[in-house]
């Protein structure tokens, strides 16, 4: 049941893959039984690296019948730390055994000091900065024999020594390091919110080649801040924002997560159809189907 | 910011603490964090710390479920919130968060029911142990047919990696099954041993009720005790001869799938 992609404008050719959805636990049974038709998963990295039982069971049959990609919440680039040698070498490993098309984690750091928040914290945007996630970066592409694709987090805090937006930091890494991008453009709407900046400027600056693929989700308005909780639908600003983005990139492999208060399989798959009609309205497919 | 994150007490009292002011003079924090439009740099923060606990309650909570159930919501969340003070997550996979949630609770005096509590969370965390251990193909049944007799008394049986044996002072296997049935009824959390066998089948985990002769007998055998010895010192402690009862506990066990291999020392 693998759907035919379609090559992507992003300089790697990674495949447009179409509209996948999170692999989440609940709906392991529904998946197997089913057998949805997904254009592709994503699946957490970390909840695969240390099990041998029914996770990686399930997992395992998933990569046999559908695309996968990894995307991971603890490479931690932008830490002070070292490097975490043996998560890179079981994420190699994972990888490998799920034929994944590409590897992602997050620009932020979780930790220092040994320690893991297990969150997503935000960088000091700064010369010094850069040049430390830029060395990271291309490590761990060595480590991994493969381009790292990094997503921008929603974030709640802004550094006083931060000397340049988030964009141009993301876009010059990009250069630098020769990474992609999964641009998650609920995370950009959440970060504009919070920060005071306007959202399409962010965009308009990433490289359009640069971006492997997108994310979409909803979030929880506090009123003061938003919180990026992955717990309801997405809301018209963001597919706009949606919909612009990819009239700079073309369709590109894109997904929604659900990770609180999760619906049946059918209502999360439902919401991630719905950029279907935005990708034919704005983004027709760039190339032909390989 | 980490030491303010992961601080347990409330946003203005972490952001006071030895450790956060080792880092950062609470008067300076806006000399480094912005603030916003209608958030304090103080507050932005705040917004990472009031998430850490939760993540971390949550993620134990997962894990230790029953637990959870039996101190209920409050005392668990206090549990957690002083057990990540001493054994925050220095890993890039919350499994092993938990590993030292039992002797924590264990040492934790003035919780309730600390012994039965501890007990319980030692159970909890095999089953999370057997959940995630590696895959390794059990051993069939049938070969137990084809043993020859003479290979018995030297043969070493190794249990598959998904697999604990366990003893307890409380009966805590009952108390676990009666949180995941619909209704709850809960077994009276005396003092009473009790042994349990924790295993995955087919993916799925089983937990077995066990003797304590049945518990002692399986034991020695996943310890690596020959058959035959394990045997004799069954039958002394039975004084008597159990052989018949051990055969069919072992027959069992087999067909369960607890054994991955047979080795018969020379």
């Amino acid at each position: 049941m693998r759907p035919n992609s379609s090559v992507s404008r992003n300089r790697w050719g990674f495949p447009d893959l179409g509209i996948g959805v999170g692999l989440r636990t609940v709906h392991y049974s529904h998946i197997l039984e089913n057998r949805p038709e997904v254009d592709f998963f994503e699946v957490l990295s970390e909840n695969y690296m240390d099990t041998g039982g029914r996770p990686l069971w399930v997992l395992d049959q998933i990569a046999e019948a559908y695309p996968v990609v990894l995307h991971g919440v603890s490479m931690s680039i932008g830490s002070a730390d070292p490097l975490d040698r043996h998560h890179l070498g079981k994420l190699k490993a994972l990888a490998a055994r799920t034929k994944a098309l590409w590897v992602s984690d997050h620009l932020c750091w979780t930790g220092v000091a040994g320690r893991n928040t297990h969150d997503l914290l935000p960088m000091p945007l700064t010369e010094e900065a850069l040049s430390h996630v830029i060395g990271r970066v291309k490590t761990v592409s060595d480590i991994l024999e493969r381009p790292l694709i990094l997503e921008n987090a929603s974030t709640y805090a802004e550094f006083a020594a931060s000397s340049m937006p988030e964009w141009e930091f993301f876009a010059r890494l990009m250069d630098e390091a020769d990474c992609g991008m999964l641009l998650d453009v609920n995370n950009v709407y959440v970060s504009s919110f919070n920060h005071g900046f306007d959202p399409k400027e962010y965009l308009d600056a990433i490289p359009p080649d640069r971006v492997a693929q997108y994310h979409l989700a909803g979030h929880t308005h506090k009123g003061t801040h938003i919180i990026d909780t992955h717990n309801d639908h997405v809301i018209e600003p963001v597919w706009d924002l949606y919909r612009h983005a990819l009239a700079r990139t073309g369709n590109a492999a894109t997904l929604l997560e659900w990770d609180a208060d999760i619906p049946a399989f059918e209502v999360v798959h439902g919401e991630a159809l719905k950029a279907r009609a935005h990708r034919r309205e704005e983004a027709p497919v760039a190339a032909a189907a390989s | 910011m980490q030491a303010v994150i992961t601080h347990p007490g409330p946003l203005e009292e972490a952001i006071e603490a030895p450790s956060a002011r080792a880092e950062l003079d609470p008067a300076r924090i806006a000399s480094v964090i912005l603030p916003s439009k209608s958030l304090t740099a103080a507050e932005r923060v705040g917004v990472y710390h009031g998430m850490y606990l939760l993540r971390m309650i949550e993620a134990l909570e997962g894990d230790f479920s029953a637990v959870a159930h039996f101190l209920g919501n409050d005392a668990f969340a206090d549990l957690v919130t002083r057990y990540v003070q001493v054994h925050p997550s220095v890993s890039y996979t919350f499994n092993v968060l938990g590993n030292d949630f039992p002797d924590f609770i264990r040492a934790s005096k003035g919780l309730r029911r600390r012994g039965f509590a501890a007990d319980l969370a030692r159970l909890e965390l095999a089953v999370t142990a057997a959940f995630d251990a590696p895959e390794s193909p059990a051993w069939p049944a049938e070969e137990i047919a084809r043993m020859p007799e003479s290979a018995w008394e030297s043969a070493v049986f190794e249990p598959i990696a998904a697999f604990r044996v366990l003893e307890f002072a409380y009966p805590v296997n009952a108390y676990l099954q009666s949180v995941k049935d619909d209704v709850h009824e809960h077994p009276e959390p005396a003092r009473t041993p009790s042994f349990v066998a924790v295993y995955r089948k087919n993916y799925e985990i089983w937990r077995l009720d066990l003797s304590r002769p049945a518990y002692r007998f399986l034991n020695a055998l996943a310890e690596g005790r020959p058959f035959g010895k394990a045997v004799a010192d069954a039958a002394r402690a039975h004084q008597g001869n159990p052989g018949d009862q051990l055969f069919r506990w072992m027959r069992d066990w087999v067909a369960e799938g607890m054994f991955q291999s047979v080795r018969i020392a020379p």
